[in-house]
């Protein structure tokens, strides 16, 4: 009886701890924004998806694994969608997705930063994105914003009409699995 | 003169205005997009009938300055005017919350050559068609 005592207590004390350690799981929920602008366009990504793992007290065992679909674009303009989906730009036939893979979020002054993979028209390149989280309740969001050079993944031609440093602004709600 | 001409451009534009509601609604109904919320049903009468009302008074102006010649100055402008006018509608960048704008020039471009098409249509009724010329004798 007391090794059966002991057995329960000692499987509580390790549940208990792997529960306390065990990184939070969020679901993405809807009403996300991915914005993008740049000089000449602007727009967004309608279909964002993935896993996302976060733990604001140990920011280190947190991963981000996110899609977005190259096929959501939305400019406001039916011809620029299709020219951005098309074969100079992002090739949607041939590259449908951009996904990021975080290797390393830190915690930073201002809230947390995220450097990892950032995989765009076939070429990945590391890039880091600085965030913040603000939790209310059983959900929070994800803040941030970041630019790339849409030359270092060979998207368009380099000048032209459009600029080359596009901003792009993430605002990503979230509810605990 | 004048004053037929005028009327005839607000006529014109009111047919060229139901018309491209009629339009509106059939589009919408068949495609399932409604772009209501971008071009009012309200806006599309008013421009319809500015377009009659623009169009009346450049044909009297026309005709006035030159004479025989002014009506057939005046439908090339008019075509040509009302060709260019397409390129507004793919060129306009919508609120990104509209699923397909990619749809909307379909509904709009028509629009464009209602005026035109009313304005050619209501002329003889207004305007008595000019002697035929007899070519062979």
């Amino acid at each position: 009886m007391k090794k059966l005592f002991l057995s329960a207590a000692g499987l509580l004390s390790l549940a208990t701890v792997f529960a306390l350690t065990l990184p939070l799981n969020w679901e993405i929920a809807d009403k996300y924004s991915i914005s993008f602008s740049t000089n000449g366009v602007s727009g967004i990504f309608k279909t964002f998806s993935g896993g996302i793992v976060f733990d604001e007290k140990n920011p280190a065992a947190s991963k981000f694994d996110v899609t977005i679909d190259v096929n959501s674009i939305n400019t406001g303009n039916g011809m620029q969608n299709k020219h951005a989906k098309g074969n100079d730009w992002f090739d949607a036939a041939k590259h449908p997705s951009i996904r990021y893979v975080s290797k390393k979020i830190v915690k930073t002054a201002s809230g947390y930063q995220s450097t990892g993979d950032l995989t765009m028209h076939g070429i990945t390149k590391e890039t880091t994105i600085p965030f913040t989280f603000s939790q209310s309740g059983n959900g929070g969001t994800f803040s941030g914003s970041f630019q790339v050079n849409r030359n270092d993944f060979q998207i368009g031609k380099p000048g032209g009409s459009v600029g080359d440093v596009i901003k792009l602004s993430v605002n990503v709600p979230v509810i605990k699995k | 003169m004048f004053k037929r001409s005028l009327l005839l451009g607000v006529v014109s534009g009111i047919l060229a205005g139901l018309v491209s509601l009629a339009y509106q609604k059939v589009y919408a109904s068949s495609l399932g997009y409604d772009f209501s919320e971008i071009v009012k049903p309200y806006n599309i009468l008013a421009t319809c009938v500015f377009a009659g009302i623009a169009a009346a008074v450049g044909f009297w102006a026309l005709t006035s300055w030159l004479k025989g010649r002014g009506e057939i100055v005046f439908n090339f402008l008019l075509v040509i005017l009302t060709f260019a006018t397409i390129l507004g509608p793919f060129a306009m960048k919508l609120p990104l919350e509209i699923e397909a704008p990619e749809l909307f020039p379909g509904m709009v471009v028509p629009m464009h050559f209602f005026p035109a098409l009313a304005w050619f249509t209501l002329k003889p009724l207004f305007f008595k068609p000019p002697q035929q010329q007899k070519v062979f004798a």
